[in-house]
């Protein structure tokens, strides 16, 4: 006798089969699928963009280096800046708030699933778009990140490259407007039973301060590249001034309130980083609160200070909110020394990124500060010094938060344990080249390096200094590729059934992520992994709490 | 109040902006960086009225979601016809006669609820 196999369709019940395989992943409107393929999405690019700047570091390591022609570099520099930044740290903050936001407010889903996942596609299309400008004749964009007119018109700047350069960079921003809006509407309005604002994780304040930011001020980014477009049709708008220093008010409107949405979300996964690893509560959660929302709120005002070497910006007024933001960012580093002093400290890998990230992100911060001032901006702009406060800013900060981030919450969304060993490695390795990639840069700004020069003359004198960073470079290129492997690895270990499982609260987690299975069901939640009562913003720990004290009342005394 | 502090939080964030836009005015700039920060001001006080008009007709935390358990193959369609509407400023507006009827394939999945049921 043969017995036919129930169909699909009969196992379902009648309806039609649920896509599985990649069709499945590319077409869910399960969250935490589209959070994984932004993340993952931007964790690739962040190699492609590696490979850039260590093309770039090895062509400066030495003066008078001929290894790229100085119109490739120029390409070099464009997509690197351009990738990091519209590619890979701002979509993978967005991710993160994609895959947390909803399990750590106890919903089932974030709200509008199907406009993510066109926000993840706009994301993803945009990126190849922008690379795709390698494969024209004359090479992809090469204006740098900003793009400034009359620089970037089709007369300075001819070929498709930088077309397709403003394209990519327009989806992928329209994307990644259409993902803030909706983690917004999540964390705001699908928050479960108990879930007050004032009981909301640091990490989804932080992502209600950034989604606040990409929606007031990215959207000037589509006007600017809406400019740019126009004026590549008819470059004689870039005769009038208006239109140049028109083009730059927008594109800073939106690219300083850009760093803040590159920090934000690395901050907060750090603050609880540091608060699980110290076994303590968040110190300071109000206070950090309320200067996470005034932090962003002065962000939005501060733009002008990229502008102050035009001779055409109010430099007082943005002088003076520039050094303002120092206020709530020295709330929100003593709430984070707060945190961790007295606490039982655990040196657990994500804790020694977040560790690093507390002194990296101060140089970065601190220098910004003196860049937000005039007489010292007018003697450092467009110098190294800039690149190394950026650097400072975006990967020995906001970096270091996100491989803290990984090693963190890797374990939740693969049901598996990084490598420990390897992530120990990979951190130090990332210290090391981190601050001797970045720290010369200082020294060279200072002594007149001016950035994006593809070489230099031996006679300047800064050929050791470049040198040392290419050196930091090599350490750096180690580190992301102990992270690659060990991440491939583990995965690949996962799939034969060989890895180390991770229990549902590895870390001895404070948030709601952490009392659902590792991986989450579908729908986060479950009878038998049930959204646990929301006490406080560290709702785990509370339970904690009450389980020993009615353990040691329940003792035998 | 607490029902609409989501309002709140994003009202007075919004309202924050137009407190330091006005400080600027003080200061003087271009009219153009006034218009352009107080078109972000108008755009933050809209979704504060949206949210508002959320918290009013809805509770403020859930006990039950009505969750969409449809994959969405509408999207994938959508993003590839939004791609070429993007790329037809790059080589040419020819490209909108493909982005066209990818466009209208990815609304008529949408309207017809096009693919299963996730599990």
């Amino acid at each position: 006798m043969t017995v036919t196999p129930p169909t699909a369709k009969a196992v379902t019940g009648g309806r039609p089969v649920p896509p599985s395989g990649w069709l499945g992943w590319v077409t869910s409107t399960d969250h935490k699928r589209i959070g994984v393929l932004t993340v993952g999405t931007s964790l690739v690019l962040l190699l492609a963009m590696g490979i850039l700047a260590l093309t770039m570091r090895a062509q400066l390591a030495q003066p008078e280096q001929q290894l790229v022609d100085t119109h490739t570099f120029n390409q070099l520099f464009t997509i690197h800046g351009s990738g990091m930044i519209y590619m890979v740290v701002t979509p993978f903050a967005i991710g993160m708030g994609v895959y947390l936001v909803p399990l750590q407010i106890g919903a089932p889903g974030i709200a509008m699933p199907r406009l993510t996942l066109l926000g993840y596609w706009l994301y993803a299309l945009g990126a190849a778009v922008m690379l795709a400008g390698f494969a024209t004749p004359l090479g992809a964009h090469a204006d740098g990140w900003f793009s400034y007119p009359p620089m970037a018109d089709s007369i300075h700047s001819p070929g498709a490259g930088s077309d397709l350069w403003i394209a990519g960079v327009f989806l992928a921003t329209t994307g990644t407007i259409v993902m803030g809006w909706t983690v917004l509407w999540t964390v705001l309005r699908k928050r479960t039973h108990g879930m007050t604002m004032l009981r909301l994780p640091l990490f989804s304040w932080s992502m209600i301060a950034t989604c606040l930011m990409v929606i007031g001020a990215f959207p000037a980014l589509l006007a600017a590249l809406g400019l740019l477009a126009v004026g590549r049709a008819d470059p004689s708008i870039f005769d009038h001034n208006v239109w140049n220093i028109g083009y730059q008010h927008l594109f800073w409107f939106y690219g300083h309130p850009v760093v803040y949405v590159m920090f934000f979300p690395y901050l907060a996964a750090v603050a609880e980083v540091l608060a699980v690893f110290s076994g303590r509560r968040f110190f300071g959660y109000q206070g950090t609160v309320l200067s996470l929302l005034v932090f962003a709120a002065l962000s939005m005002s501060v733009w002008g200070h990229h502008m102050f070497a035009t001779g055409q910006a109010a430099n007082d007024y943005y002088s003076l909110t520039s050094i303002a933001l120092l206020v709530p960012a020295g709330v929100e580093y003593f709430s984070m020394l707060g945190t961790i002093a007295g606490g039982r400290l655990r040196f657990a890998p994500p804790m020694l990124f977040a560790l690093a990230f507390i002194p990296q992100f101060l140089i970065g911060g601190l220098t910004g500060i003196m860049v937000g001032t005039p007489v010292i901006d007018y003697h450092v702009t467009d110098s190294y010094f800039v690149v190394a406060h950026l650097h400072y800013v975006l990967f020995a900060g906001s970096a270091f938060g996100l491989f803290a981030a990984v090693y963190f919450w890797f374990p939740k969304v693969t049901g598996v344990m990084l490598g420990h060993r390897l992530g120990r490695l990979h951190f130090w390795l990332l210290v090391i080249g981190a601050n001797l990639t970045f720290l010369p840069m200082f020294a060279l700004g200072y002594l007149g390096m001016p950035r994006r020069v593809s070489t230099y003359a031996a006679f300047e004198g800064f050929g050791w200094l470049n040198l040392l960073s290419s050196i930091g470079a090599a350490f750096l290129a180690a580190g992301v590729i102990l992270f690659a492997v060990n991440v491939l690895w583990t995965l690949r270990k996962r799939t034969l059934g060989r890895a180390e499982k991770a229990p549902d609260d590895p870390w001895g987690g404070h948030t709601l992520e952490w009392a659902t299975s590792s991986p989450p069901p579908r729908l986060n939640f479950t009878p038998e992994h049930p959204v646990p009562p929301v006490t406080s913003f560290a709702p785990l720990l509370d339970l904690r709490q009450r389980q020993e004290v009615t353990a040691v009342d329940r003792s035998p005394s | 109040m607490k029902r609409h502090l989501p309002f709140v939080v994003v009202a007075g964030w919004g309202a924050l902006n137009g407190v330091l836009l006005a400080v600027l005015a003080v200061y003087g700039e271009s009219s153009m960086v006034f218009w352009l920060w107080g078109g972000a001001v108008v755009l933050l006080a809209l979704v504060a009225l949206a949210v508002l008009a959320a918290c009013r007709s809805g509770p403020d935390q859930h006990v039950r979601y009505r969750v969409p358990d449809r994959g969405a193959g509408a999207v994938v369609p959508a993003a590839f016809g939004l791609l070429l509407v993007a790329l037809a400023f790059v080589y040419g507006l020819w490209l909108l006669a493909l982005a066209g009827p990818l466009l209208l394939v990815a609304v008529a999945l949408a309207v017809r609820g096009t693919t299963a049921r996730e599990e």
